[in-house]
């Protein structure tokens, strides 16, 4: 499943996934962000891996903030918006 | 760390013939180790571009970005860089790319918004002096009442930012949208239909060859800031050489984020 979501300025945040026993699984965040260090990127992955199918953009940016190291730096991406391309994903997601 | 200024720096320049794709890449990542480290003074590179290629940013989907099948049939490499930041699609001839490796004192207490238009304001200057007024439109785009000149992207490694920037000279929008995906999403605040039309190179705006733009690009720059003709030293070449092999002109690096 696919989501996408435009930050209202910043970038595109992608998100694909798959749904199994209704928890998040094989979650991938790509898109034209800027996140230091890299390595954030599979944290951010690793955070949503295993959240509920019915978890709402609260508890999924809490999620993602929770996982995130003490100076990771954003620039047009954030939790919420993360959070948001997630439901687009489940809610409407089709097949990548 | 305090703040330092560009008149701080010893600017040296870089500008050799052309290099494959990948080897553009390892030398970005060997730069700004270099620099970071204190081994070469702060540095503006310019790229000769050896073939045609689509970069595509640190955090992008491959398949959702690029359509292999297209671009196989272009001859057009794909290559991941370190840094953030959409693809670009490059022929040699047709953009203007260029590297700035400095220490992180440069665009201390800055926010990443002001960091980027600093880092770039020789360039609005020497865009300026060609006849083009151009801004910065935040995040990163260059661009001007006819539409978007250029993108940027910054990375922060080992007590250095690199901040590289591509601008179009020309463009051949069909394969351009025959090899990127660009969906509509990320359109949708830009007040555009279509990517091409985002797009006014500057060969259109400015009528002057590549080479001249360039040329005058690097005298604004040592005017405004200091500059040196410099070199690739053999070691930095031998490790970018490696790197290019061992790491950006594989299929696991490309496909780090499937």
């Amino acid at each position: 499943m696919h989501g996408e979501y435009k930050m209202p300025g910043g970038k595109l945040i992608v998100i694909d996934l798959a749904v199994r026993d209704g928890c998040l699984a094989d979650v991938q965040l790509s898109g034209d962000f800027f996140l230091e260090p890299d390595a954030a990127l599979h944290a951010i992955d690793a955070a949503l891996e295993g959240q509920r199918v019915d978890a709402d953009e609260h508890m999924l940016a809490g999620a993602v903030r929770a996982q995130l190291a003490p100076g990771v730096m954003m620039y047009g991406i954030s939790p919420e918006a993360i959070a948001v391309a997630v439901r687009r994903a489940i809610d409407q997601g089709t097949d990548a | 760390m305090t703040r330092t200024l560009w008149r701080d720096h010893h600017w040296q320049l870089i500008h050799t013939a052309p290099q494959a794709p990948a080897l553009h890449m390892a030398l970005d990542e060997v730069l700004t180790q270099e620099v970071g480290a204190g081994h070469r003074p702060p540095t503006l590179r310019v790229w000769e571009w050896g073939a045609p290629a689509v970069v595509i940013g640190r955090f992008q989907s491959l398949r959702n970005e690029v359509d292999a099948e297209a671009a196989r049939r272009h001859g057009i490499e794909v290559v991941r860089r370190v840094s953030g930041g959409g693809a670009m699609f490059i022929e040699p001839g047709n953009t203007i790319t260029y590297s700035i490796y400095a220490p992180l004192s440069l665009i201390k207490g800055m926010s990443f918004q002001e960091a980027y238009a600093w880092m770039d304001a020789w360039t609005l200057e020497a865009l300026g002096q060609l006849g083009i007024k151009a801004w910065y439109q935040p995040l990163n785009d260059i661009t001007s009442e006819g539409g978007k000149i250029a993108g940027a992207a910054q990375a922060h490694r080992g007590g250095a930012v690199l901040h590289h920037v591509t601008m179009a000279y020309d463009i051949d929008a069909t394969k351009m949208l025959d090899v990127l995906r660009i969906g509509r999403e990320k359109l949708s605040d830009k007040g555009t239909r279509s990517a091409a039309k985002r797009v006014d190179p500057l060969r259109s705006q400015t009528g002057l060859p590549r080479e001249v733009i360039i040329a005058r690009m690097i005298e604004t720059f040592r005017t405004l800031h200091g500059l040196t003709d410099d070199q690739l030293r053999p070691s930095e070449l031998a490790d970018a050489e490696a790197l290019a092999q061992q790491k950006f002109a594989t299929a696991e690096w490309t496909a780090d984020v499937p």
